[in-house]
């Protein structure tokens, strides 16, 4: 909503500079987005064009002897619509014209210029608002020398509100001086319209056929003549945004601006009838709109019907078979109340927004429907010579009953945190127009029909507090006492993120939706997934199943721009039904080097399986185990699942070759961890445990097996056999050669033995090592080497 | 006499010369053996002891003790002096440039977001808030019709929504949270808790709109509650953000779960107050929205209005990043790029 301050200034009587009232509207009323002069141009003067000539070496540009007040200025002008005894807007050289553009004394194709003969529009003006073809031409009375801005009615400021939904009351200048009023604590000039009306009485019936049209009112007015509106109202409507059209539609934008009541004016003699009925329009019914377009409606369009059919869409748009034109004599004005959620879903579903629309969604003030009607005839008596028919038609279903809410003084301190007085109170809701009773200490305070959005308790204080300040509330912190902290499974999060810092892996937080046909590429094709109904792209469709898709395009976009040593992890979801919490880990290249004596630890399954072990190690969950399994879009041969004897936990692998290669990416390794299931199986230290006295006796052994059996599984059946003396096993060499035969391998497993209660004995550590062989050789055919 | 005193000078000079002279290990063994060996010069001289008078004898006995010691200590300064330079010798050939660089290790970088959520967690879990999280995908009456936005509301329009189903979506706000807590509460306790998470719009990305991000709201509510109870904590929070210094400014706004509403302004940190490019002249930036919760929102939660009332705020976490770093486009913070992410090693 942009507000004149010209037009404001007609409720309240002030001075105030535009930008301070946009400061205190800041803080005790609505948004300002902007507040500026209409017209940001120095050293313009009304000039007088005396006598024109053709410019001797410029088909285009003509010479001008323009008397711009006591004195005569030459100046070279191109608009093609300059002609002698023109009055005209000139900058003087030194005069700045918006955007900083400076009129220079100048030399144009030999011939001196003192100055420049403008346009509205080359004053700042919005060119939608304005004729742009040529020079403005002065109609006005004035005097060469005359500040133009004064003669055109444009030395006006204006303030741009953002308005939120709920400050309706704002979209009319009354509203806004209503605020103006409040906080700077001056009264507010309401005027009443006055009409005269003949004799003859207003000739149309009104019948509502729909209690989705709460109330309508109608005057009827004859001899009217179409033409411009006055300077003022053009200027006024330019100001607000909106294009000066006719008198008869200016007046009704004017009032709309004014009231903030939409209105609409018929032609009342294309119109055809002398009824006018309001209904629910028919699935399919058409009906042409203003702007030409001819709209299919439904039954939940409110239309306006002259008895017979459709001329209107009613406070959404008016429709062109009644449209204003040059030779309307009669008009029917209407001024009435719709439903708000059909008026929203009319203007949502056509997408037809309009300034009427806009307000009846947000709901209009009721009681202004009369005094926005009356206050239009007034104008129209006076701008375009109508005649007035006796009385006002109407049908008017609306409660007006004003509500009423009881409010403490100790529960509005409370509330507040202020500790303001009973008079301190009252003045307030003095200043704010609202009408209210104290009585030990509790208002009883009305709730106008202008502020539709209020409608409790809550509401008042909101009013009270805005005008108090803000500003004037004490820094309080809450009385409650409560224990702060986090949950056993946030810490849980918050320690999985330090240890994948700590192993040199950087967060990244990915979208979570992704293409459709990638939700599942880590999942099973028979994984159900979420898609959204209406979505932006169809990049971004569908919640993903897994964070790697979204990681693999970090890598992607990494990659490309040349780095290739990448390790990251995210703590994301898996969108399915529980939004599974999972931890996602993503490698390529080297994870450390040092370049210039040649080491670097390349990223390879054991690297990454080595990260895993390292995690579930620091959660004492160092017993899962590693089934190789193929999964979906991973190298058959390098991907395992991670196990635990509760069940799966995770899994690990190289991307699939040509998975990576579809995403520009070479050897990349990934891995899956499910942190609610992490977080059920981890152990925690309880209590400690007493360090061994006894020395630690160290054997090797070295077996050869088959190609194809498990180093997993070897050491598993070790750990078995070596039972509770056995404390640590390790691989530490696995060797093929000649020697040992096709498809054999040699697997070395250093054995570490301790007893806490004394020191073992040769013999006791021989006959476990020979369990151990024993059992291995049963289990796996070994045999030692 | 006379004559075995000048011989032993003269051997206790010729076996200092000797052990002189010597470069090596083995070359003093050789000069130690040939002067204080079993049949070495000084005990040959030890053996004279017969042709001496029996008075003189322990003169001579003690002279002779005193050039083996002599000797002897010159033998073991020279031995040391020997190892010595064997050392010194081992540890050039060792000598490293010291200036080259080591083995990289990397420490990896949480995302700045995550900074930022945790840095406001732990103050506020410092002043008594638990944190509180839930689904993504939520309910319409969680996510509207419980805040007070039946469906037609026209401040709907404010966010465009996912929509899945026609009572499903994806979170437009992690306000639902706050509901399930106060449903779960069974509206008879009081509620301090803060609600992080990510929510979606329907927004074209562009630099400064993200159809993601994600926001931290606060819940407080009990019999006492009060605006100047919200203004403590926003400034606590400012203060812990943006440091020490800062002030707040509330400037009244809509939102349909809470009345009043407010938009909340922090003075700014780059020019404290003066006026920058930041803070775009005005000298304040607006940083969140916040409100005393609305009695249909409190109501609807099973917590009644006249006894109950809170405050509500919620924190765009981007935006506050972006505030602070200087950073220029939202989709910086979902593009992880390296050069990006890891700019922000330790707050």
């Amino acid at each position: 909503m942009k507000v004149s301050m010209n037009h404001l200034r007609e409720f309240v009587k002030t001075d105030i500079n535009v930008l301070d009232l946009a400061e205190l509207f800041n803080t005790h009323s609505a948004e300002v987005e902007d507040a500026y002069e209409l017209v940001q141009a120095s050293k313009l003067v009304v000039g007088y064009v005396k006598e024109k000539t053709s410019h001797p070496d410029a088909d285009k540009l003509s010479i001008c002897q323009v008397d711009v007040g006591g004195q005569t200025s030459q100046i070279v002008c191109g608009a093609p619509n300059v002609a002698a005894g023109q009055k005209v807007i000139v900058s003087l050289p030194g005069a700045i014209l918006p955007g900083g553009f400076e009129i220079k004394k100048a030399d144009i194709r030999g011939v001196e210029s003192n100055g420049m003969i403008c346009s509205l529009a080359e004053l700042g003006l919005d060119k939608k608002f304005v004729n742009a073809d040529g020079i403005h031409v002065i109609t006005e009375d004035c005097e060469p020398g005359d500040d133009p801005l004064d003669v055109l009615r444009l030395n006006d400021q204006v303030m741009a509100l953002d308005l939120t939904p709920n400050r309706a009351d704002l979209l009319s200048v009354m509203g806004v001086a209503y605020d103006t009023a409040a906080i700077l604590d001056l009264p507010i000039h309401l005027k009443q319209p006055e009409i005269q009306e003949i004799d003859e009485p207003c000739p149309v019936a009104i019948r509502l056929d729909t209690k989705h049209c709460m109330s309508y009112y109608a005057r009827v007015l004859k001899d009217v003549e179409i033409k411009p509106s006055p300077r003022w109202m053009q200027s006024r409507l330019i100001a607000a945004g909106m294009r000066p059209i006719n008198n008869v539609v200016d007046i009704t934008n004017y009032v709309l601006l004014e009231t903030g009541q939409p209105l609409h004016a018929f032609d009342y003699d294309l119109l055809d009838s002398d009824t006018i009925s309001v209904r629910l329009a028919k699935d399919g019914e058409t009906i042409q709109t203003l702007d030409e377009q001819t709209r299919k409606l439904t039954k939940d369009d409110i239309v306006i019907t002259n008895d017979k059919e459709a001329v209107a869409l009613g406070g959404v748009m008016g429709g062109f078979s009644t449209e204003i034109n040059d030779n309307t004599k009669r008009i029917l004005l209407e001024s009435a109340v719709f439903n708000p959620i059909n008026i929203r879903k009319t203007s949502s579903r056509l997408d037809l927004r309009s300034e009427a629309s806009m307000r009846f969604e947000r709901k209009v003030d009721p009681a202004r429907t009369i005094l926005a009607l009356e206050r239009a005839t007034e104008l129209f008596q006076k701008y375009a010579g109508g005649t007035v028919y006796k009385g006002v038609s109407k049908v008017d279903n609306i409660d007006y009953t004003e509500p009423s809410v009881e409010l403490k003084l100790d529960y509005l301190n409370g509330y507040l945190g202020s500790n303001l007085t009973a008079e301190e109170v009252s003045d307030v809701l003095r200043r704010l127009h609202l009408e209210h009773q104290l009585e030990e200490e509790t208002f009883t305070v009305l709730l106008p029909t202008r502020r539709q959005d209020m409608e409790g308790v809550q509401d008042v204080i909101e009013e009270i507090g805005r005008i108090v300040g803000y500003d004037t509330l004490p820094l309080t912190l809450p009385d409650t006492v409560s224990v702060g902290g986090l949950t056993a499974f946030q810490r849980f999060q918050r320690h999985l993120r330090d240890v994948m810092t700590g192993l040199g892996l950087t967060e990244v937080i990915t979208y979570s939706l992704v293409p459709e046909h990638r939700a599942r590429d880590f999942s099973l094709d028979t994984a159900e997934y979420t898609k959204v109904l209406m979505p932006m792209t169809k990049d971004k469709s569908t919640l993903t199943l897994s964070p790697l898709v979204g990681m693999v395009d970090v890598l992607t976009y990494n990659t490309a721009r040349k780095m290739s040593d990448l390790a990251i992890f995210e703590v994301g979801k898996r969108y399915d039904q529980n939004e599974t919490i999972t931890l996602a880990g993503a490698l390529t290249g080297t994870l450390s080097s040092t370049l210039w004596n040649g080491k670097e630890e390349v990223v390879d399954f054991y690297l990454v399986k080595g990260l895993i072990e390292s995690l579930l190690d620091n959660l004492y969950l160092d017993h899962m185990t590693y089934e190789p399994a193929e999964i979906k879009n991973l190298h058959p041969g390098q991907g395992a699942f991670i196990t635990s004897r509760q069940g799966r936990v995770g899994f690990l692998g190289k991307l699939h070759p040509e998975y990576a290669k579809e995403h520009d990416l070479k050897d990349v390794f990934v891995f899956e961890l499910n942190v609610g299931k992490l977080f059920e199986l981890r152990r925690v230290q309880k209590k400690v445990k007493d360090i061994n006295k006894f020395p630690d006796v160290e054997r090797d052994i070295a077996v050869v097996v088959d190609e194809d059996v498990l180093a997993g599984d070897l050491l598993a059946a070790v750990n078995k056999a070596g039972k509770r003396m056995l404390i640590q096993s390790e691989i530490f060499d696995v060797y093929r050669g000649e020697s040992l035969g096709e498809h054999k391998k040699s697997i070395a497993i250093k054995l570490i033995f301790s007893d806490p209660k004394k020191t073992l004995e040769t013999k006791d550590v021989d006959t476990r090592v020979n369990e151990i062989l024993g059992t291995l050789k049963a289990t796996f055919k070994a045999e030692l080497r | 006499m006379m004559d075995v005193k000048q011989q032993l000078e003269q051997v206790k000079q010729e076996a200092t010369k000797a052990v002189a002279g010597v470069t090596t290990l083995v070359e003093l063994a050789d000069v130690k053996a040939k002067y204080l060996g079993r049949k070495g010069t000084l005990n040959g001289l030890m053996r004279l002891m017969k042709d001496i008078p029996d008075a003189e004898k322990p003169a001579f006995g003690k002279a002779v003790n005193d050039v083996k010691q002599f000797v002897s200590g010159k033998v073991e300064e020279t031995r040391h002096a020997i190892e010595q330079a064997i050392i010194d010798a081992k540890l050039a050939k060792e000598r490293i440039d010291v200036t080259l660089p080591g083995k990289q290790f990397t420490v990896g970088t949480r995302h700045i977001m995550t900074q930022i959520v945790e840095e406001i967690e732990d103050l506020l879990i410092g002043m008594g808030y638990q944190v509180m999280e839930g689904p993504e995908v939520e309910t319409d009456e969680n996510n509207f019709e419980k805040l007070n936005l039946p469906k037609d509301h026209p401040a709907r329009d404010m966010q465009d929504t996912f929509y899945i189903t026609e009572d499903t979506l994806l979170r437009t706000h992690t306000s639902p949270v706050q509901v399930r807590t106060m449903l779960a509460n069974g509206g008879n306790k009081p509620i301090k808790i803060i609600c992080p998470g990510k929510v979606y719009r329907r927004d074209d990305d562009d630099a400064t709109h993200s159809h993601q991000f994600m926001q931290i709201e606060g819940l407080v509510v009990d019999e006492t509650t009060s605006m100047a109870d919200l203004k403590g904590t926003l400034l606590a929070i400012a203060n812990q953000v943006f440091g020490e210094g800062r002030d707040i400014r509330l400037r009244p706004s809509f939102f349909p779960f809470t009345e009043p509403s407010v938009e909340v302004d922090v003075s700014c940190h780059n020019c404290n107050g003066s006026g920058c490019n930041i803070c775009k002249g005005t000298g304040w930036i607006e940083i969140l929205g916040a409100g005393m919760v609305h009695n249909n929102v409190l109501e609807a939660s099973g917590y009644d209005s006249t006894k109950y009332r809170g405050f509500a705020f919620g924190i765009g976490v981007e935006r506050l990043a972006m505030l602070k770093y200087g950073i220029n486009d939202i989709r910086d913070f979902y593009t992880n790029d390296m050069r990006f992410n890891r700019q922000f090693r330790k707050r």
